[in-house]
């Protein structure tokens, strides 16, 4: 699943690190999660939206609809 | 048996799964200490003879809680894979094994080895498992 995890964190000056406090995951979690190489669960695909205050859609899309801009 | 992140969740299961091994050895250690010096028979050969198994099913038991109390999804996520990894090469190894033995081709292997051996491809299979997200 693609997503525009690196470009949020980056707008807001975040390290993976710094997400993954947020998020309270390991750094490892947020870097699979922003590699493609893990889908979230739905409730951590939410807590992903609250943070960065934007609809799951708007981070996350599968290979068929492309990603939102 | 597992590589694990640092955080509470891990460190509890970190030191119930030491303490686990800790009973382990020494039971073992009690029990083949006992048995050729004072022969005990019946129930208490029994009793003395399963007493290093209660540590180990204690550690599987520990591995489950800490399934249960991680809250990080992805780490729960690499332990389940690492374990069954670790069930499918335990189980196809020792089944082909046992057929070995059957036909006298190889040692007879006792079957408490079997879960250090599944601990051992589980830990394995969790380090290839974390590099490859790394």
């Amino acid at each position: 699943m693609k997503n525009r995890l690196r470009v949020l964190r980056a707008e807001r000056n975040w390290s993976q690190a710094d997400l993954a406090d947020r998020l309270e995951v390991s750094r490892q979690s947020v870097n699979a999660i922003e590699t493609g190489k893990y889908d979230p669960s739905l409730p951590l695909a939410f807590k992903l939206a609250r943070l960065f205050e934007t609809p799951i859609e708007a981070i996350f899309s599968d290979e068929e609809t492309g990603l939102a801009q | 048996m597992i590589c694990t992140p640092n955080n509470a969740a891990a460190k509890r299961y970190q030191y119930r799964f030491i303490t686990a091994m800790a009973f382990y050895t020494f039971f073992l250690c009690a029990a083949v200490w006992i048995f050729p010096r004072y022969h005990p028979t019946g129930v208490l050969a029994y009793l003395l003879a399963i007493l290093p198994a209660l540590p180990i099913i204690g550690g599987i038991v520990v591995v489950g809680l800490y399934l249960a109390e991680e809250k990080d999804e992805f780490q729960r996520a690499i332990l389940v894979q690492s374990m069954i990894w670790g069930i499918g090469v335990t189980l196809s190894l020792t089944t082909a094994w046992g057929f070995l033995e059957v036909f006298k081709l190889v040692p007879h292997i006792e079957l408490y080895l079997i879960f250090p051996a599944f601990c051992a491809i589980s830990g394995f299979a969790s380090g290839i498992l974390k590099a490859r997200y790394r």
